[in-house]
């Protein structure tokens, strides 16, 4: 039995949306961070469903150019992180508040 | 199955960057493990220098064979797949690119020796970014366009936190990270949508099956937008840009606000005029009020800002705003004034920043607007170039930003009266009030250095060889963009952006 296209494609909205809710109400840096990977991951998902719905392999290739985006995302990201940590000793989004105003 | 018809010529630009920055490292070690040279010994200064007079070199071959391409026919890199399209605009576009990363690697060497972070990777993120802004403001396909945007994105994210011990700047690239790599999500997602609802990638392809009526379609081009939208800082979605301008390092702050800033409206022309032709009349509404709030907010936050990075943050904030005008317009004039604009822009915003990261010099930050005080009789050429890109930013007659204006608001005003449009005319009276408020911050900059006393304290620096061509450079071409605008615009206005229909005919 084929699962239909629609089920993959809430799957992933539902991902989107946590991924989007997990950014804007998480106040630890690390978490954040992995919210946006899931954000990316679902766009992925839906990106094979739509790939599969239309018979066209663009978007499985695309699928690749984000999984390469996403990995020099997390090395610049983690670096930074880590700077700010040896800095500051905190991943608490709220006290890094030098810059206001 | 028959191999492909590229057409390398097409990208030997972008070939040149990014031979550039792949054999920056290279250069960087090599100059490490060099003791000495011609008998005399290798400093971390000189090496410094080294590294950004290559870098330099680099991007003046790449602006030169940009400036070759702009006169000749389009070409596109895959003749079957048109994914990178080299027409008028993208050479324009690429020349603006070009010029402002060029005057920021050659101001840099001194910026970063001065600063203690005088380290090679630096020219190598530049070049990489650069490569991704070039890629973007190619792109034909929203598959290139999200490998460009992230190719520009994620290097200025590693250069905002380049002074790696220093809290702002790691702040700064705390949140441009965040912010950046969310924006990316949403304009992925909202890819994905799109792809969903019309089964292609290529803009032109979008635009041709666009259904008004569907939904799937009409959330994935408005997420796109949305995290288009980030990227170039428009009101709701500035909030991001005065704290990563504040804390980065002073250039790439520079480099932030009008290099990034270009490629992300390259980006968003080329998506307004290929794909969302169909959808004009639900956009207008939205970026109508969208061009009006980042006007006013950007102009209204800067008057209370005491911090000059900050300030000129706000103040591109503003400047977003009158280019989303000159878009919103669509015809071909207003096309053009927006290209025109956006040279002005970069040779304006850079000559400002250019001068705040020259007064860092001295050990301290000088950062506020304060510090400025008494600067007119310390450095008279620091001041001059300060006073000449206020001028312009605030858009005075007789400079660049005046004829950036001018050419924006006469095409609002042209299409206005052509379509009868009240609401058009409005964006213009609204437009030009702004430029009025705007006058209090900028011109409070040149008063602060000519009429007050300075505070006691060591003089600031003078600025270095480079440094000083770069901000003479800057100031030269403000103000002969503001008194010989006509013949730059002639050419502009031939830069023919329908040229775009006739390499859809081309491909299947």
């Amino acid at each position: 039995m084929e699962i239909p296209v629609g089920h993959y494609q809430f799957v992933a909205a539902a991902l989107f949306m946590i991924g989007v809710v997990g950014m804007l109400v998480r106040r630890n840096v690390i978490v954040m961070f992995m919210s946006i990977e899931l954000m990316l991951n679902a766009a992925n998902l839906s990106f094979v469903a739509w790939s599969r719905l239309w018979d066209s392999i663009d978007g499985q290739i695309f699928v690749f150019m984000v999984m390469v985006v996403a990995a020099a995302e997390v090395a610049v990201g983690l670096a930074i992180i880590i700077s700010l940590i040896r800095n500051r000793d905190s991943v608490n989004i709220e006290e890094a508040s030098l810059l206001k105003w | 199955m028959t191999a492909p018809d590229l057409d390398l010529g097409a990208v030997a630009p972008l070939c040149v960057v990014a031979v550039g920055a792949a054999l920056m490292p290279l250069l960087d070690v090599l100059l490490g493990r060099t003791k000495t040279f011609l008998s005399r010994p290798v400093t971390a200064a000189w090496a410094g220098t080294v590294m950004s007079l290559a870098t330099t070199g680099v991007l003046s071959i790449a602006l030169v064979m940009c400036f070759d391409a702009a006169g000749a026919a389009p070409r596109t890199f895959n003749r079957d797949h048109p994914m990178i399209l080299m027409d008028g605009m993208t050479s324009f576009l690429n020349i603006v690119i070009l010029i402002g990363s060029l005057l920021t690697a050659l101001a840099s060497g001194k910026f970063l020796a001065d600063l203690a972070i005088n380290r090679g990777e630096y020219y190598a993120l530049l070049l990489a970014a650069v490569l991704g802004m070039m890629l973007l403001v190619a792109s034909t396909n929203l598959m290139m366009l999200f490998v460009g945007l992230e190719l520009m994105s994620i290097p200025i994210y590693a250069m905002a936190g380049f002074r790696r011990d220093s809290l702002r700047s790691n702040e700064s690239a705390l949140k441009y990270f965040l912010v950046g790599s969310f924006a990316s999500g949403i304009l992925l997602y909202g890819t994905a949508l799109i792809y969903g609802a019309t089964g292609t990638l290529s803009l032109l392809e979008i635009g041709a099956r666009f259904d008004v009526d569907d939904p799937v379609l009409l959330i994935g081009s408005g997420l796109l937008l949305v995290g288009l939208a980030f990227k170039i800082a428009t009101v709701p979605f500035h909030q991001w840009a005065p704290d990563v301008y504040e804390g980065a390092p002073t250039l790439v702050s520079g480099l932030m606000a009008t290099t990034v800033k270009v490629a992300a409206f390259g980006a968003l022309l080329r998506v307004f005029q290929m794909a969302f032709g169909p959808i004009d009349d639900l956009l207008y509404p939205a970026l109508w009020v969208m061009a009006v709030l980042t006007m006013t907010v950007g102009n209204v936050m800067a008057i209370i800002q005491q911090n000059t990075k900050r300030m000129l943050a706000y103040s591109s904030v503003a400047h977003t705003g009158y280019l989303l005008v000159g878009i919103l317009v669509g015809t071909q004039v207003g096309i053009s004034a927006v290209l025109f604009y956006l040279l002005a822009y970069t040779f304006m915003t850079l000559g400002a920043f250019g001068v705040v990261a020259v007064l860092a010099h001295a050990g301290r930050e000088r950062e506020r607007i304060a510090d400025l005080a008494g600067l007119a009789n310390s450095r008279i050429f620091l001041a001059a170039v300060m006073t000449i890109c206020m001028v312009s930013l605030a858009g005075i007659p007789g400079t660049a930003g005046f004829m950036g204006k001018f050419y924006i608001f006469r095409a609002v005003v042209e299409q206005a009266i052509a379509t009868e449009s009240s609401s058009l005319l409005w964006l213009a009276v609204i437009g030009v009030l702004n430029s009025a408020i705007s006058l209090v911050y900028y011109l409070r900059v040149p008063m602060v250095m000519f009429m007050r006393e300075p505070e006691p304290g060591p003089e600031p620096d003078r600025s270095g060889t480079f440094e000083g061509l770069v901000l003479a450079v800057c100031a030269a071409a403000v103000i002969l963009l503001g008194i010989w605008p006509e013949d730059l615009n002639l050419i502009l206005t031939r830069v023919d952006v329908l040229h775009w229909a006739s390499v859809a005919s081309a491909s299947p």
